[in-house]
């Protein structure tokens, strides 16, 4: 038995080669994956907990992400922990796929979440309302997610929806404030209810806070530059 | 900072033991020490949920159970058990562990209603000499959503203690072993049992139970525990949704220990598969606007083809998909592909169906991608450009394109087609470490050399050499039986042939007519026999029944993992016809009539449940004429088999995973050469009953 642990552990720490590729050994990318985490801990840990050394302002960031003058969205989640600033990936008429530095990837028509990919419990497809509908507070629309659910299989979630008009607000933005209209959207089934936020400047969605799936909840979405 | 799938995942899995909570507002269908549903040392009338695949460690003073547990459907349960009892020769000499293996079946006859009870009639032990044979009636009911009442009636041992008469007659022995014990089964005295469940918190659980088996063997005749008391009682905490432990006071005298690794084939360990987005499809610019980019005038230039080929491989090699062959019109390109990654077909064709999007030129509006296995098209999937494009991201898009697509025969590869010509490597070859379980924890661990060379699609020379590092294996005794020792002695094998050649092996696939598929292996077919092998076989693809004739000449090999036969001087001609079904639902169903490795004659029944995720989980019995006497202790050949995909548990892209067959008891009757890759399971994943089930994948 003791042989036996011995040589689990040198398997372990083996990696197999050969220019077989039927796919990475994932015993190994998992461990990988884990020192790697652990050396960034290591080291953000000795820079005294600032990534990259210094602090930058966010005025300075924002000036700085104006300068490259590519459309930016952020996304944060609190079930992800974490926030992030997507480019476009894709724009096809009025869809526009935005794409994670790790290759994770979010599609918007509008601004209204359609489509995830690379998330894991991602949402496949989705019939969504208009920022026209959004816009109609009081009438009653059909609102359809589509995913993958147990094995694999396509599954659905279908809503009835109305919208309310919560009212004008102020909201800042990476050190940028905007006046929008706050759009409270709530979609109820038998078996349960959501709520989505959208933040509307104009006839476009500058923030929202939209549900993508059961395991990943609510994500939060922010336009910093158009 | 990011949003990294990695991340995602970790978020994922703590976020799936956390949130389990709500889902065991109903109360959970705890196991028990057997590894069965039910209470301590009883069973209950309760089921798992469907498809739960369970592995259960249970210890009682010194005896152990491993216990493997499927719900096979809703109602119908069955598991595979190792049972050791240690100090056997505490009071009569002898060995001083004795083994058992066994097979547990349940069905729960009456589901739980607002006032009816779940009922389950379970046979433990059915078909070996009978060391744990009982047979029982179990009704469960829950009150409220914190306690649960099991009463039962038990027969054999569970029926051993403070006995109510026997209602059916007097229990003869068993009488041949290995073979089901059905004139024993209700037969002899029965007892009641009872128990009670209460659920504390989502974590906690008290049991306690009244035994009805009195442990005759181990407390009377080998002196291994003492059973001063039918009362058992205990706790268990649940620890996520995977994981269960229990600790026990059992028969006033023993602590017992449970441990349970509960898994649900069905939903990935991850939440779903992670890994990159795929590529947006490319739209087109409108004929309108743009007429010359559909000009079909680019197929006359002469590098096209190649060009072409090396932008789609630069593509494709991304999500480990390479080319096979491609060839094109102005208006149709057909790529046949070999994915080396992607678990899911339909996945690989999206992925495929980008990739044409991105480099093929305009005027090609239909897409044939031909998923290649083992050099064979296994069918044709055909998307139509404009579909793709149009659908990209509208809602239910899944469904909307398979409507629109067709799955036909893969046919030849068209004649003027680019050739195969240094598409992929030829020579393919990898070092990894393997594991050779004989059970459940116990074989040996070691090193494999694989390699294989294409001399063209479908014709390959592969092999592959193992070299054992550790083992915890007992070590072989002679086989006795008085068949052929074609499988008997495999402990030989592993004793003298360590750093042997397990296969070598040339292999010759060929789809020579619709629906008609071929394959001959020549060669090191396997550890034990080595000869050559034919087979072929009608497979439609959108058929669920598929038929197929297989032929082999073999010679045992000698046990020292070498090239020679000198050891045993025996060669057969076995030989095969079968049916497969595919009964829907993931229920596959497999006939096989003919000659087997001893030169017995028999059929073999096998019944899988696979997932679309890979899991597959089965059950085979072989009966052929050699005598339940002449097979031994076994009886005849029976067991089960499971594979669970590595993607499962991790969520990443690879098509490896892990395997067993285990059977109670091995004999060389019902022996069947072991070749790889018999044709029906390698194309059954591009066919409509592979491909449809996960279908959605294909926008993944």
């Amino acid at each position: 038995m003791k042989q036996l642990a011995a040589g689990v552990v040198l398997l372990a720490v083996l990696t197999a080669c050969g220019n077989d590729k039927s796919g990475p050994n994932p015993m190994v990318s998992a461990i990988g994956a884990m020192a790697k985490d652990s050396v960034a801990k290591v080291k953000a840990r000795k820079s005294g907990g600032k990534t990259g050394g210094k602090s930058v302002s966010v005025e300075d960031r924002r000036a700085e992400l104006e300068k490259a003058g590519k459309p930016i969205l952020r996304v944060s989640s609190k079930t992800l922990g974490q926030t992030s600033l997507l480019t476009v990936l894709d724009a096809k008429g009025d869809v526009l796929t935005w794409k994670t530095r790790d290759g994770a990837t979010f599609s918007q028509r509008s601004g209204v979440l359609i489509q995830t990919r690379g998330l894991g419990a991602d949402l496949m497809s989705a019939e969504a309302p208009s920022v026209g509908q959004l816009m109609r507070p009081g009438t009653s629309y059909r609102r359809i997610y589509y995913f993958l659910g147990d094995d694999d299989q396509g599954t659905r979630r279908t809503y009835d929806c109305t919208t309310t008009i919560v009212g004008k607000e102020s909201i800042e933005i990476m050190g940028r404030s905007y006046n929008a209209t706050h759009v409270s959207e709530t979609c109820e089934r038998p078996l349960g209810k959501l709520n989505n936020d959208y933040w509307i400047e104009g006839a476009s969605i500058r923030q929202s806070r939209q549900w993508v799936s059961g395991a990943i909840g609510y994500v939060e979405f922010q336009r910093v530059i158009d | 900072m990011q949003l990294s799938p990695r991340h995602v995942l970790s978020s994922l899995v703590l976020g799936t033991s956390l949130c389990s909570s709500p889902a065991l507002a109903e109360m959970t269908k705890t196991l028990n020490l057997n590894g069965t549903t039910g209470l301590i040392d009883m069973p209950s009338g309760d089921a798992q949920d469907d498809a739960t695949f369970s592995f259960s460690i249970g210890n009682i003073g010194p005896i152990t159970r491993t216990t493997l547990s499927f719900q096979a459907t809703e109602r119908l349960s069955a598991s595979f058990r190792f049972q050791a009892w240690r100090d056997w020769d505490a009071v009569i000499p002898g060995d001083a562990k004795e083994t058992d293996r066994s097979i547990d079946l349940r069905y729960q006859v009456l589901k739980e209603g607002r006032i009816a009870p779940a009922v389950t009639i379970g046979l433990i032990d059915v078909t070996s000499r009978g060391l744990f044979a009982s047979e029982y009636i179990a009704a469960t009911k829950t009150f409220g959503d914190k306690l649960k009442v099991t009463a039962g009636l038990g027969w054999g041992r569970l029926g051993s203690y403070q006995g109510i008469g026997s209602p059916f007659g007097s229990r003869p022995p068993v009488d041949p072993v290995g073979t089901p014990n059905a004139d024993q089964w209700f037969r002899g005295e029965a007892a009641p049992f009872a128990g009670v469940e209460y659920k504390i918190n989502d974590s906690w659980t008290l049991k306690g139970e009244y035994s009805s088996d009195a442990y005759l063997m181990e407390d009377g005749e080998r002196g291994l525990i003492e059973r001063d008391s039918p009362f058992n009682f205990g706790i268990e905490y649940q620890r996520g949704p995977a994981v269960r432990f229990g600790v026990y006071s059992l028969y006033g005298s023993e602590v017992g220990l449970a441990f349970h690794v509960i898994l649900d084939p069905k939903s990935r360990a991850t939440g779903g598969i992670v890994g990159a987005a795929p590529v947006p499809v490319k739209a087109r610019p409108a004929r309108a606007a743009d007429p010359d980019a559909y000009d079909g005038g680019w197929v006359t230039q002469a590098d096209a083809g190649p060009i072409l080929r090396e932008n789609l491989a630069k593509r494709l090699a991304a999500d480990g998909i390479s080319i096979e062959d491609l060839a094109y019109t102005a208006t149709t390109v057909q790529v046949r592909i070999r994915n080396g990654r992607i678990d899911a077909g339909s996945q690989a064709i999206g992925r495929t169906a980008r990739a044409l999007s991105h480099v093929m030129p305009a005027s090609v509006e239909v897409f044939e991608i031909v998923p290649v296995v083992n050099g064979i098209g296994a069918s044709k999937v055909t998307i139509r450009r404009s579909d793709l494009e149009m659908l990209e991201y509208s809602a239910d898009n899944a469904t909307l394109l398979r409507e629109r697509i067709t799955v036909t025969d893969a046919g030849a590869a068209p004649a003027f087609s680019l050739g195969d010509e240094n598409l992929y490597p030829k020579f393919r070859w990898s070092l990894k470490p393997a594991v050779r379980l004989a059970e459940p924890a116990k074989g040996d661990i070691g090193l494999r050399l694989s390699g294989s060379y294409d001399f063209a699609p479908g014709l390959v020379l592969s092999g592959s050499i193992y070299k054992q590092l550790a083992s915890n294996r007992d070590s072989a005794s002679p086989s006795t039986s008085v068949l052929p020792h074609v499988r008997t002695d495999s402990g030989l094998y592993t004793e003298f042939g360590d750093l042997g050649l397990e296969r070598l092996t040339l292999a010759w696939f060929a789809h020579p007519a619709e629906n008609i598929y071929s394959r001959v292996t020549f060669g090191y077919l396997e550890r034990m026999h080595a000869g050559i092998s034919g087979e072929v076989l009608w497979k439609p693809v959108d058929s669920q029944l598929a038929l197929g004739v297989e032929l082999n000449y073999t010679k045992q090999r000698d046990t020292d993992g070498g090239l020679g036969f000198d050891e045993y001087d025996y060669d057969v001609v076995t030989g095969y016809v079968s049916a497969y079904y595919d009964f829907g639902n993931g229920y596959l169903g497999q006939l096989d009539v003919g000659r087997y490795l001893a030169g017995d004659v028999g059929a073999t029944v096998s019944l899988d449940r696979v997932f679309a995720n890979g899991w597959r989980v089965g059950a085979f019995a072989t009966v052929t004429d050699v005598t339940a006497e002449e097979f031994g202790e076994g009886g005849f050949d029976k067991g089960i088999r499971f594979s669970i995909p590595f993607n499962w548990a991790l969520g990443t892209d690879t098509r490896r995973g892990f395997g067993m067959t285990l059977r109670p008891k091995n004999g060389d009757g019902g022996a069947r050469v072991d070749v790889d890759d018999r044709l029906y399971n390698s194309l059954r994943e591009y066919h409509t009953d592979g491909l449809d089930p996960d279908w959605g994948r294909v926008w993944r």
